[in-house]
């Protein structure tokens, strides 16, 4: 105790120079802080504007045979599902039922493919609350069968204002072509750089064009209440709705020879599929849809840490280089402690002690720049390109840290300290108590 | 009572008597969809010929594809390589009964297509170039006779037997003479009119009669159509290796 107040007061004498070093510490602390908040909120963003943009946190697929032999994508009325539901009720806060199609919009002269969902807008107003409406009004595809929403580059390609009429070119789930009418009532912003560019119409007039019937659809999706226990939650499902065939194909051993840990199959099967008798379902979850932008994330938060690492080696030799000027200073101060009875250890503990000190005042001082500034930017709405809004929360960036992440950067620069304030504090310790004295520092 | 019955019988009659003369009456219609399935098939020769495709697409402009084609109609083959635009020499389309492979040589590979897909962009499907299948396809739903041009001829309304057919609905306008379709319009599944195509000049060729000149318009996009006429017409023997992806490949090195 006695030799960190030392240390405080030692600092304290040396304000300009504490000041210098903290603050260099601090400026490391404040980038790292930021990369990591700015990198933790653009996921928690791209997190949500996905589960918006999809529907949910958690998706199903169904696919079926047809009579003729065809794979087709169709969700039934299925009492297992109904039943699932019914169990996970407390733990999901909204689903929804959707189609989907990849037709051509025609207007005129001009055609424009364009992925298209049938969603039942009376249930989906989570999705109608997400949309950037640029141009007229959501309210009518409440009131009409035909209407269809529009992400605004596809109604530029189009040449098509709100309020007219466009055709729709699609082939059914057997692939017959078929064509439909839709009267365009609002344009959106859309994410069309993220593969997430779609238009919605109503999911009971899409069923008719794709030859689905008014209780059929083909995506199940659900927002959970909270997103830790995603993955149990897909588990349910997707245990919940295997069939006992696809139990028994799952349980079926599988025999494969490695060599060197590599698998080795001298004669390649191909994969072939047996006919299925009802829906086998596909359950997916936002975390595996998350994986590669959260892949890149974790690549943005690796590069921000060598960042810190080498300010902090820079810094480190910062305190190397001061700290050994300190004990030049303070030869005949040591010496006359060393005289009246300290140890070398403790002699050695005020130069560590200073500069955990310095190190953690350096954080706090770094976190709390991080914090105004995070205030500042987070409350700042941006007028960005429509395409940066899916790394945006309603216009504004958000920053989100993890006490881990705090915990470990702090550790990181206290150990730097420690190990840059080594040497010089071993050679203070070293220092003999009568050469102290008549050093002339 | 006595009265009643017999009054009852004579209207079931004229019913029964009607639905049979109608019967009969399309029967005679699927002998003519028959005929022309039968006359544009090249049974026991191989065909092969030039086709001179124009593009004409409001968006993209005119384009001018030129193709090679070699059919065999036993075993339902055929190969369709590009010669023109140049950017586009060497992509090949090979039927091997329901099978149909894109090559492109840029990449080497071979993908799985379907019949239903459309040619290059154009109007033309991949399944035109191929026999035609009016009698398998279709069932016939009405009939009228009608003049078209300086022809007589029957319309006749046809319905798809089943799904997998693309188009569900289709009337064609077949000369009552000589059984030549003339026209061609295909409806959606909503009866909305997607395609028409017009058949203007035709060609006997050994025992087939084929058409040299075709129009495909489309009638959901303003202003789209293709214009194909066929040249270099022969029925001379196709060696069995030209039916083959080791030929397309070969021809592109």
């Amino acid at each position: 105790m006695f030799t960190l107040k030392v240390a405080f007061r030692n600092i304290s004498r040396q304000k300009k120079r504490s000041f210098l070093l903290a603050g260099a510490i601090a400026f490391g602390m404040l980038v790292i802080t930021i990369i990591n908040a700015l990198t933790g909120g653009l996921v928690a963003n791209i997190r949500e504007n996905f589960s918006h943009a999809l529907g949910g946190h958690v998706f199903i697929t169904g696919r079926e045979f047809n009579e003729r032999g065809q794979i087709i994508s169709k969700i039934r009325p299925d009492v297992r599902m109904d039943q699932l539901l019914e169990d996970n009720a407390g733990r999901i806060q909204a689903f929804t039922k959707r189609s989907q199609a990849l037709p051509s919009l025609i207007f005129g002269s001009k055609q424009t493919m364009q992925l298209v969902y049938g969603v039942d807008f009376h249930e989906e107003d989570k999705l109608l609350g997400s949309l950037a409406v640029l141009k007229g009004s959501l309210a009518e595809v409440l009131t009409d069968e035909h209407a269809v929403i529009l992400p605004q580059p596809a109604a530029n390609r189009l040449g098509v204002d709100v309020g007219e009429t466009i055709l729709v070119k699609l082939e059914t789930l057997t692939g017959q072509q078929n064509v439909g009418e839709l009267r365009v009532v609002a344009f959106v912003e859309d994410q069309e750089q993220f593969g997430l560019s779609a238009a919605y119409v109503s999911r009971s007039y899409l069923n008719t064009l794709i030859g689905l019937g008014p209780e059929e659809y083909q995506m199940l999706n659900m927002f959970v209440t909270d997103l830790a226990f995603v993955e149990d939650f897909t588990r349910a499902f997707r245990e919940g709705l295997l069939t006992p065939e696809e139990q028994q194909e799952e349980e079926e051993p599988t025999v494969s020879v490695t060599v060197g840990g590599v698998p080795i199959d001298p004669t390649p099967r191909q994969e072939t599929i047996t006919r299925w008798e009802g829906t086998r379902y596909r359950v997916m979850n936002i975390n595996q849809i998350m994986e590669p932008v959260e892949l890149m994330v974790g690549v943005l938060n690796r590069v921000g840490l060598v960042i810190f690492i080498i300010l902090l080696l820079v810094t480190m030799v910062g305190i190397t280089n001061t700290f050994r000027m300190i004990l030049l200073e303070r030869t005949r101060e040591i010496g006359t402690m060393r005289a009246f009875g300290m140890h070398q250890k403790q002699v050695q503990h005020i130069f560590l002690w200073e500069a955990v000190l310095l190190g953690l005042t350096g954080c706090v001082a770094g976190l709390a720049l991080s914090g105004l500034l995070i205030a500042v930017v987070g409350r700042w709405p941006l007028n960005v390109d429509p395409s940066l809004h899916f790394f945006l929360n309603h216009g504004r960036i958000t920053f989100s840290l993890s006490a881990g992440s705090i915990v470990l950067n702090t550790a990181l620069v206290v150990l730097t300290s420690l190990v840059a304030a080594y040497w010089p504090s071993r050679a203070a310790a070293k220092l003999s108590p009568i050469k102290a004295l008549s050093s002339h520092t | 009572m006595n009265k009643k019955m017999q009054l009852i019988a004579a209207v079931l009659l004229i019913f029964a008597l009607a639905q049979a003369v109608q019967a009969q009456d399309f029967s005679h219609m699927e002998a003519i969809l028959e005929r022309i399935d039968a006359q544009s098939r090249f049974d026991g020769m191989d065909f092969s010929c030039v086709l001179t495709m124009i593009v004409e697409d409001p968006e993209e402009g005119i384009e001018k594809l030129v193709v090679r084609q070699f059919r065999r109609d036993d075993g339902e083959r055929y190969l369709l390589l590009i010669q023109e635009p140049v950017t586009q020499r060497g992509q090949g389309y090979l039927l091997e009964g329901d099978n149909l492979w894109f090559y492109d040589p840029s990449s080497r590979q071979f993908a799985h297509t379907s019949l239903k897909e459309t040619f290059q962009d154009s109007d033309v499907r991949n399944a035109d170039f191929g026999q035609s299948s009016y009698a398998s396809s279709y069932e016939v739903e009405g009939y009228l006779e009608g003049i078209l041009g300086n022809f007589d001829v029957y319309i006749i309304e046809l319905k798809a037997v089943d799904d997998t057919v693309p188009f569900p609905y289709a009337k064609i306008w077949v000369t009552k003479d000589s059984n030549l379709v003339l026209k061609a319009e295909e409806y959606s599944l909503t009866r909305r009119l997607m395609r028409s195509a017009l058949f203007p000049k035709y060609t006997k060729v050994g025992e087939a009669v084929i058409p040299v000149q075709m129009v495909f318009v489309d009638e959901l996009v303003e202003g789209k159509k293709t214009q194909v006429s066929l040249s270099e017409i022969s029925v001379s023997q196709i060696p069995d290796h030209v039916f083959t992806k080791a030929y397309i490949e070969r021809v592109n090195r």
